[in-house]
């Protein structure tokens, strides 16, 4: 046990006992009241579980934050008097202002109806301590528009806000070539969490609305991987989501399949890398393991030609001919036997015709 | 004793057809019966034994009697109207001869084969189709008919196995049947099929009057085995692959895997187009044949059509009076066993 968080919070109540009588009674506490304690930088609190929390609060944090024109007790609307006592400050609830239809000028959205349907919104419900609220991801008083680079949830730091819980994930993930691309190449249009996963609406992998349910992996990858006007900068082609589409894997998939291949099964959930890498699933000397997972007894043979093969591509080589061949094949045939089907009938309805003649004139 | 007075009355309203057989019965038993009582018999009660016996004899052998006749006719009137007809198309063949008579053009393997052919190729059609076209929505509703993409693979491959069946059973029947091993020979195309297809376009266009004279296959018909062969061949082989792909992948490269994927899907497509135009054309659509033959069922064709379609080989068969039978839609067992 450490005494000295307690002795200074011991401290500060009695610091803040002048000040609170001051304060009690007034309708709106001002922020400069809730400062003379939580303005210093030592203010801490052992909790129940043992673990020390500051309480600093830094104003000018705040005051960078969306909630600057906000005081304290427009959220913490509950503390009736200073210092709290035995009543402790509860949870704030963002619902309170952020709702649809809100008279307070809150941005609008259905955002917490969204978090109330996601996994981490049920297991909140559930009351599942570890589960995120609000102001896990989005922050306390830092709290900063989506679109601030600042921001916790900004494309930049949003990968490390979920790290914050999924550790090992974001470990995966920072040494993936998403993850290299948007966390040391700053790239925008790399996929953080958010862009597979959503925002407020994740869901178990399992639950087959969730963007990486099994049936939906390669449309949620299809969103960039198929769109000439994101990956197409960087040189990575499109065409791929394409020859998924047209192969066994793809077709399988798409008439709802649950045990076929999609993206992820080859090229790894987040630890995806480039094929010319050497520690990628899909490197060379990696596929015979990787397709080994589903096809046991897999060979160097399964290396040997292009897993997203285009056949219309010349590059495809002998696949490439013998479309190629089977395409004329089929046009000569079929204009052949179509043109013999037509003199035929052109001659027998020419004969059936003059026959009727000839019995009309008898 | 009701019944009987109903029974006396009955038969003096409507006496029946054989009351006379009845009496004469009734009498040879009486007497029977007078010689067997001996003793017991009275001449008092002579009339009461002659009545009982007379009752006996119309009550049990005039039930039979009826039920026996109401049988009869109805037998008689079955055989008689299944005589009749006969008689009446016998009767129209003698009027013109031409028209009845016919010949076994497929003997009953080769009827066996077609028909085990069409359904393979038919579930293999239906549930192959949609594989190749993904991506128009009519697949996803046949899939989705059929039970999933699963059902659809089991069913493909329940075609496959009675289309290798059939190959098989074709192979044999041209090794070691005597029809069969003939048949193959007059379908080796020769020169004159080449001459004949000229000589087939230059009388559609009316350039010519005569068609040219076809032996027992015409080129079309030719075109039309080999057709099924090369693609027998080519989609057997390589759906075997495409069935068992981790097997054959230890021995070939994933690249020729692909190539016999292309192949298959590319060759399917042909064969589909090949049997729904050109063949549903010669068998159902032509004006001559609409809305379909059926010498793939019975086997046989008329005389006047053999004369006309294949003139070499009915010149060459000139069919003995016997093997000429009547009925072209009626055939019978041992027109099949030749």
């Amino acid at each position: 046990m450490n005494p000295r968080p307690i002795k200074l919070a011991l401290v500060a109540l009695a610091a803040g006992l002048a000040g609170g009588w001051a304060a009690a009674g007034r309708a709106q506490a001002p922020l400069q009241t809730c400062t003379i304690c939580h303005a210093k930088p030592d203010l801490e609190v052992v909790d129940a579980n043992g673990r020390v929390r500051s309480l600093y609060v830094d104003e000018k944090v705040l005051k960078a934050s969306v909630h600057a024109r906000k005081s304290c007790k427009d959220c913490h609307f509950d503390v009736k008097e200073i210092p709290h006592r035995d009543r402790k400050p509860a949870k704030v609830q963002c619902t309170h202002c952020h709702y649809q239809g809100n008279p307070e000028g809150a941005p609008q959205s259905d955002a917490y109806l969204e978090y109330a349907e996601s996994i981490h919104g049920q297991e909140a419900a559930r009351g599942n301590p570890q589960a995120p609220l609000c102001q896990d991801c989005h922050g306390t008083h830092d709290i900063r528009h989506a679109r601030d680079p600042e921001a916790r949830v900004s494309r930049m730091n949003v990968a490390e806000t979920c790290g914050r819980c999924h550790l090992k994930i974001y470990g995966e993930y920072a040494g993936s070539i998403h993850g290299v691309a948007l966390l040391q190449k700053r790239l925008p249009d790399a996929p953080a969490c958010t862009d597979c996963h959503g925002e407020h609406a994740i869901r178990k992998k399992e639950d087959p609305n969730s963007k990486v349910y099994v049936s939906n992996i390669a449309e949620t990858c299809s969103r960039c991987h198929g769109n000439e006007n994101i990956v197409g900068k960087y040189g990575i082609e499109t065409e791929q989501v394409a020859t998924y589409a047209d192969s066994f894997h793809g077709i399988a998939e798409k008439f709802g399949a649950k045990t076929v291949a999609n993206c992820a099964s080859c090229h790894g959930i987040h630890d995806i890398l480039p094929a010319d890498d050497p520690r990628s699933s899909v490197a060379l000397h990696n596929i015979p393991k990787t397709c080994g997972k589903c096809h046991p007894g897999a060979n160097k043979n399964f290396a040997k030609g292009k897993i997203h093969v285009n056949p219309d591509k010349a590059e495809a080589g002998i696949i490439f001919w013998v479309k190629l061949a089977f395409t004329v094949l089929t046009a000569g045939t079929m204009a052949a036997l179509i043109g013999h089907i037509l003199l035929d009938l052109r001659k027998k309805l020419k004969v059936r015709r003059a026959a009727k003649n000839e019995g009309r004139h008898d | 004793m009701t019944e009987p007075a109903e029974r006396d009355s009955q038969p003096g309203k409507e006496p029946k057809p054989y009351q006379e057989a009845l009496d004469l019965i009734a009498e040879e038993l009486y007497q029977q019966l007078r010689r067997d009582l001996d003793d017991a018999y009275d001449p008092d009660l002579d009339d009461y034994i002659r009545e009982q016996v007379k009752k006996r004899v119309e009550r049990d052998l005039g039930t039979e009697m009826d039920l026996r006749l109401a049988r009869a006719r109805r037998r008689l009137r079955a055989e008689v109207e299944r005589g009749l007809n006969k008689e009446r198309k016998r009767r129209k063949m003698a009027a013109a001869p031409e028209r009845g008579r016919s010949l076994v053009r497929l003997n009953r393997h080769f009827r066996a084969q077609h028909l085990a052919l069409f359904t393979s190729v038919i579930i293999l059609i239906i549930t192959g189709l949609p594989m190749k076209f993904s991506r128009l929505g009519i697949s996803g509703f046949v899939v989705n008919l059929l039970g999933g993409i699963e059902n659809d693979r089991i069913l493909h491959r329940t075609g496959a196995t009675i289309l290798i069946g059939v190959a098989l059973y074709h192979l044999g029947y041209t090794l070691f049947h005597p029809q069969g091993r003939s048949d193959f020979f007059l379908l080796l195309p020769r020169l004159k099929d080449a001459w004949d297809a000229l000589l087939n376009v230059l009388y559609f266009l009316g350039i010519t009057r005569e068609r040219p004279r076809f032996d027992r296959f015409s080129y079309m018909e030719k075109f039309d085995y080999w057709a099924v062969y090369w693609g027998c061949v080519i989609m057997i082989g390589s759906g075997l692959i495409l069935w068992f792909p981790d097997t054959a992948l230890q021995w070939i490269p994933k690249f020729a895997v692909d190539t016999v994927k292309e192949a298959h899907s590319d060759e399917a497509l042909l064969a589909t187009l090949a049997l729904v135009i050109w063949h549903f054309y010669n068998v159902h659509f032509n004006p001559d044949r609409f809305p379909g033959t059926l010498l793939w069922w019975h086997g046989r064709i008329s005389e006047k059509e053999i004369k006309e379609e294949h003139p070499l080989e009915y010149e060459r068969i000139i069919p003995e009076p016997s093997e000429l039978l009547p009925g072209s839609a009626d055939p019978s067992p041992q027109a099949d066993a030749e």
